[in-house]
């Protein structure tokens, strides 16, 4: 799965850290998904998007997917 | 720069309380396993009575350590959470291949000495820690 995590939170100047503690999440977590080690579960994509107000699919992209 | 407002208690000190609370337990659970072991031949000159009390305290002690360890568990993150079930299950894993054949080795006098269940809870410590560690640094 891909994201645009690393790109939304370089477009609003937060560290990692600081995305991590809004998530509620450790630093390693947002890490690992901007790097695609890790797919975030459902409630995370939501709380990401809620963070971001953006859809769930404006930030996470299924790679077989359209 | 937008402003980020973090959750009223961190993640990071939620887990640090719950790592506190789950060592504490496990202290005290240690302790009570020790009393256990010696008590009953340097305290209480083997009463049956004194014995069992220990045995009960060692169990609670030991179900209040299994609760705080589940809260722990719990509380943590999705990558965290993965990491501790990754290591859980070769944990288990290894325990489950290891044990059977050490008992039997035990049985059939392979082994010269006798097969205690304490190498068995080293074997699965030192499983657990190396396989979290080795988690940790995956996904770093």
């Amino acid at each position: 799965m891909k994201n645009r995590l690393k790109v939304l939170r370089a477009e609003r100047d937060w560290t990692q850290a600081q995305l991590a503690d809004a998530l509620d999440v450790s630093r390693q977590t947002v890490n690992a998904i901007e790097t695609g080690k890790f797919d975030p579960s459902l409630s995370l994509a939501f709380r990401a998007a809620r963070l971001f107000g953006l859809r769930i699919e404006e930030i996470f992209r299924d790679e077989d997917g359209p | 720069m937008n402003q980020l407002r973090p959750p009223e208690s961190g993640y990071q000190s939620r887990v640090r309380a719950n790592v506190i609370r789950l060592f504490r337990w496990c202290g005290a659970w240690a302790a009570t396993c020790a009393l256990l072991a010696l008590g009953p031949k340097f305290l209480w000159n083997r009463s049956l009575v004194f014995t069992l009390l220990a045995i009960g305290l060692n169990i609670c002690v030991g179900i209040g350590a299994i609760v705080a360890n589940k809260k722990y568990l719990e509380e943590l993150d999705d990558l965290q959470r993965k990491v501790h079930l990754n290591s859980l299950a070769i944990t288990v894993g290894v325990a489950i291949i290891a044990g059977f054949p050490y008992s039997v080795m035990d049985s059939y006098h392979v082994i010269p000495f006798h097969a205690d269940i304490s190498h068995l809870m080293v074997l699965m410590s030192l499983t657990y820690g190396a396989s979290n560690l080795y988690g940790t640094r995956r996904y770093r």
